[in-house]
């Protein structure tokens, strides 16, 4: 099978600094350039074209990259990655209409809420085998659900409404239907998450997830203290969710349970499975594919979820490295037989 | 006699009703190769699971430069001196062989998540010492040219001579090696016992399972046999080929077609 | 409150008992399929969900029952329960061993580690869920009453009720039946050879793919006698209730020690229990709290559960 992110990673390594700064510069100001593109092919006709670009698409294309730290790059599967989502929301929301507090007062709260929870839930169930995780997560992702339901400070179903926009940044007002403005934002958000991830996966700790990953038992064994990176990855991943709840709510002003359901967890779970667990860009193009097109086809909007739950059987069982594979490609090297895939 | 480095003091081990182990006691020297062999299901693995921490002993005691390895957390034994090889090649696939030592040597990095994260001057300095001290160790084991491959592409004997480079990627100072002569044909045993040998003199201990009898007898100072859980042999090569009940334990067994 | 307990106390455990047969039931879908291959079966729970619809359709669409039908009796009404039951079992007994077919064998058979058939039953259950939510309108069913729940004497002071009794009567039959099958039939004998020790089993020659598929099979007829059994108690379900009853069986099944007919029936039994009088004292709106609140205790306290094997990463 060809694997398109090698022959990425080829053209990138071959190039130059200059050629890269060059490459990195078109690719971010073509992404920027998105929603002026809306007149085009590209027009949603279900929603409006740049409120989809900021919901569902950069969010979830944020999310995923949060969640790939945790499932691609460590191998923890995490089911309730939306409870990070809902608990930085719901700290916005919270602060929001009852403090003075602003919109970047209140991320590094919302982003500190989620990592709190996550060494919270992380510290004993990443303890457990694998499935044991993906089980303990999917409860408390619903849990936090139900809590956001019962609790009469949290709103019961009614939710927080009233959440305030973003303060201006540099001249910069965000109106609540300016959605250009809160797209570049995120792209920023996404932009620093991404230069993150790609820091630290290429250093210590990217080999010492990686090595979890492929083989736990002789990660530890070979001194890996492989617990603390789990904590680390799964924290991590959470502070990703945090954030993104954080600016979703300041950009909807209005939030409830139902926007924090399970299947916020599954959808952002098939983004990072679709797109190729472990790379970033694979997961990236997954995030943007699925949150793009059930606003782009009418019947896909209907059945997202069905469809994206076909996703998950026919990729883990037809082509489970995903869209973009992780990296299977060996540096200059003739050898043919580098190239066979692992199956 | 050089003082000893590891010490397995009536160490039993018990899964459920069968006993693995039972009451064994011996010393590793420093700088010595002790070879440990047995008949199949004596229980060498066991003792270096016991040894590694994966098991925690029913009763006895375990001593690794006279400090107790009770209850320790695996990769602190490793990261105390002890490192090992898999009898079933355990490898980071997905990984090169460069990059499986440098997750070894890792364990000696100072710097955090934070100083990787911000590329500190430390981190970086480490980055590019382990790399060094990586490729270094590759061409000691012989497998140099190799760096940048997936391990999991690599040929069988490279892969397994890739364990070891691995485990002295953690700096120990005693290696276990768990059958590392597996599948190798006779020349390719030849060149692994020069590879241990020139580990030893380079200052390690290492303590050896083995199924091939000649490869043993021809690189150990010391061996250790167990049978059944038992220890019924501690003795120069020699004198343990010629012991009476050794040679009984392997009568009624097969020995294994390596 | 606790003086109201106690006067309720017995209709409580009534109740109690049976919803935890029902947990006994769908947690040998988990426990069973755990015992052989050491995965968790995810989509279980929607097997669950879809053995409540065929009851529903049953009594509904085959017997023409409204909602305002008079009840059935004496032949009539032990025929409909009976073909209900039948309905349910089979039904959720196939579609378990299609979703091992589609969701597990191929993965299976790669070795591919325990994330990927996860992921992968994770979307079976998913596209199952969606599809009745589509053809349901995402509204809750209710099953018309074929039964009169009538009370049928007391115990103490507590009414005991109809359903309740049938319930409690019937599970134990099929569990009975269940533990014959496992500890007298040939293939019985072969699921638990493979529970123990997968790879000897295979070098003595048992079909791998045969037990795996039997396993799911009799997981999914309890897991549909369990839906049978809902609709009779609680006369309604839709397409969420599913993930509810399955997180909560999941859970008895861990108490209990997964991997384990014992432990499932323990499990299942304090589960039910547990849940009932937590809900007198909180309200039924914290119900699946409680559940997970027992849940991460037991795994973080207690991981091996009461009789089960080990949770806690293999080692080397």
């Amino acid at each position: 099978m060809i694997n398109l992110r090698d022959k990425g990673a080829e053209i990138w390594e071959r190039a130059n600094r200059p050629q890269r700064v060059l490459m990195a510069i078109s690719f971010i100001a073509m992404a920027a350039a998105l929603p002026f593109l809306g007149g085009t092919f590209l027009n949603t006709p279900i929603a409006d074209y740049q409120s989809v670009l900021v919901y569902p698409i950069a969010m979830f294309v944020l999310m995923a990259i949060g969640l790939n730290i945790v499932i691609g790059k460590s191998g923890l599967l995490d089911l309730g990655y939306v409870a990070f989502f809902a608990i930085g929301a719901y700290t916005m929301g919270l602060l929001g209409t009852r403090t003075s507090l602003n919109t970047w007062e209140i991320l590094p709260i919302g982003i500190a809420m989620a990592m709190f929870s996550g060494i919270i839930l992380g510290v004993p169930a990443l303890k457990l085998r694998g499935d044991y995780l993906a089980i303990i997560t999917l409860g408390f992702g619903e849990i936090i659900r139900i809590v956001a339901l019962n609790l009469e400070v949290l709103g019961r179903s009614g939710g927080i409404i009233g959440i305030p926009t973003p303060p201006p940044i540099f001249g910069i007002e965000y109106a609540f239907d300016s959605h250009r403005i809160y797209y570049w934002t995120l792209l920023i958000i996404i932009l620093f998450a991404i230069w993150m991830v790609r820091r630290l996966s290429v250093r210590r700790a990217g080999r010492a997830w990686e090595s979890i990953r492929q083989d736990e038992d002789a990660a530890e064994l070979m001194g890996v203290p492989t617990f603390k990176y789990k904590v680390w990855a799964f924290v991590l991943g959470a502070s990703v969710g945090g954030a993104a709840g954080v600016f979703y709510a300041s950009k909807t002003l209005f939030i409830a349970p139902d926007n924090f359901t399970l299947q916020i967890s599954i959808l952002i779970l098939a983004c990072v499975v679709f797109g190729g667990m472990g790379n970033i860009w694979g997961v990236i193009a997954g995030a943007v594919i699925l949150g793009y097109l059930p606003d782009r086809i009418r019947f896909l909007s209907d059945a997202r979820l069905l469809v994206f739950g076909l996703v998950l059987v026919i990729m883990m069982n037809l082509r489970p490295d995903g869209l973009l594979p992780r990296k299977k490609r060996e540096k200059a090297l003739p050898n043919k037989d580098s190239n066979k895939d692992k199956s | 006699m050089s003082t000893s480095i590891l010490s397995l003091k009536n160490v039993t081990m018990r899964f459920g009703g069968v006993t693995a182990l039972n009451d064994v006691t011996f010393d590793v020297k420093e700088k010595e190769i002790l070879g440990l062999i047995g008949p199949n299901g004596a229980g060498k693995t066991t003792v270096f699971n016991v040894i590694t921490g994966v098991y925690q002993i029913t009763s006895g005691s375990i001593e690794f430069q006279g400090k107790s390895l009770a209850g320790e957390k695996r990769y602190k034994i490793t990261r105390s001196g002890i490192a090992r090889t898999f009898q079933n090649i355990r490898l980071w696939g997905d990984m090169t062989a460069l990059e499986n030592v440098m997750t070894a040597t890792d364990t000696h990095k100072r710097s955090g998540l934070v100083g990787g994260l911000f590329g500190s001057p430390i981190s970086r300095k480490e980055e590019k010492r382990d790399k060094k001290r990586a490729q270094e160790l590759l061409d000691f084991i012989g497998i140099g040219e190799y760096a940048d491959r997936l391990a999991r592409n690599l040929p069988y004997g490279v892969q397994r001579r890739l364990e070891i480079a691995r485990a002295l990627g953690t700096e120990p100072k005693l290696i276990l090696l768990d059958e590392p002569a597996a599948g190798f044909n006779p020349a390719e045993k030849v060149e692994l016992a020069k590879v241990i040998r020139k580990i030893r003199d380079a200052g390690y201990t290492i303590l050896l399972i083995e199924h091939d009898m000649s490869l043993v007898m021809k690189v150990s100072d010391r061996v250790v046999v167990l049978d059944f859980g038992q220890k019924i042999a501690d003795n120069t090569p020699q004198k343990v080929q010629d012991d009476p009940r050794v040679i009984e334990a392997y009568l009624g067994v097969p020995e294994d077609a390596s | 409150m606790i003086g109201n307990f106690l006067d309720q106390f017995w209709s409580l455990t009534f109740g109690g008992l049976s919803l935890g047969f029902i947990y006994i039931l769908i947690a040998l879908g988990y426990t069973m399929v755990y015992g052989v291959l050491r995965m968790i079966n995810f989509a279980n729970s929607e097997v669950f969900m879809v053995a409540t619809f065929a009851t529903i359709i049953i009594v509904r669409d085959v017997y023409n029952f409204t909602q305002t039908s008079e009840y059935a009796t004496g032949f009539r009404l032990w025929l409909i329960l009976g073909t209900a039951l039948l309905a349910s079992m089979v039904v959720a007994g196939v579609l378990s061993v299609l979703i091992e077919i589609v969701a597990y064998r191929r993965l299976r058979r790669m070795n591919s580690g325990i994330l990927a058939p996860l992921i992968s039953a994770i979307g079976v259950s998913m596209v199952l869920a969606e599809a009745v939510r589509m053809m349901t309108d995402s509204r809750p069913v209710a099953s018309p009453r074929a039964m009169e729940k009538s009370f049928i004497g007391k115990f103490f002071d507590a009414d005991i009720r109809l359903d309740n009794t049938i319930i409690i009567f019937a599970a134990v039959i099929l569990l009975t039946l269940l533990l014959a099958f496992v500890n007298k039939t040939r293939l019985g004998k072969a699921i638990r050879a493979v529970s123990m020790n997968g790879n000897a089993a295979k070098l003595m020659g048992i079909n791998i793919d045969g037990v795996v598929s039997i396993t799911f099979l009799v997981g999914g007829l309890m897991t549909g006698a369990a839906g049978f059994f809902y609709v009779l108690k609680y006369e309604n379900t839709s397409f969420s209730i599913g993930f509810e009853l399955g997180i909560a069986a999941f859970t008895a099944a861990i108490l209990g020690g997964i991997g384990n007919i014992k432990g499932a029936f323990y499990g299942g039994l304090a589960l039910g229990l547990l849940e009932t009088y937590a809900s007198f004292f909180l309200g039924t709106q914290w119900k699946a709290v409680t559940v997970f609140v027992v849940l991460v205790l037991i795994l973080y306290t207690k991981p091996n559960g009461l009789f089960g094997e080990a949770m806690t990463q293999t080692r080397a």
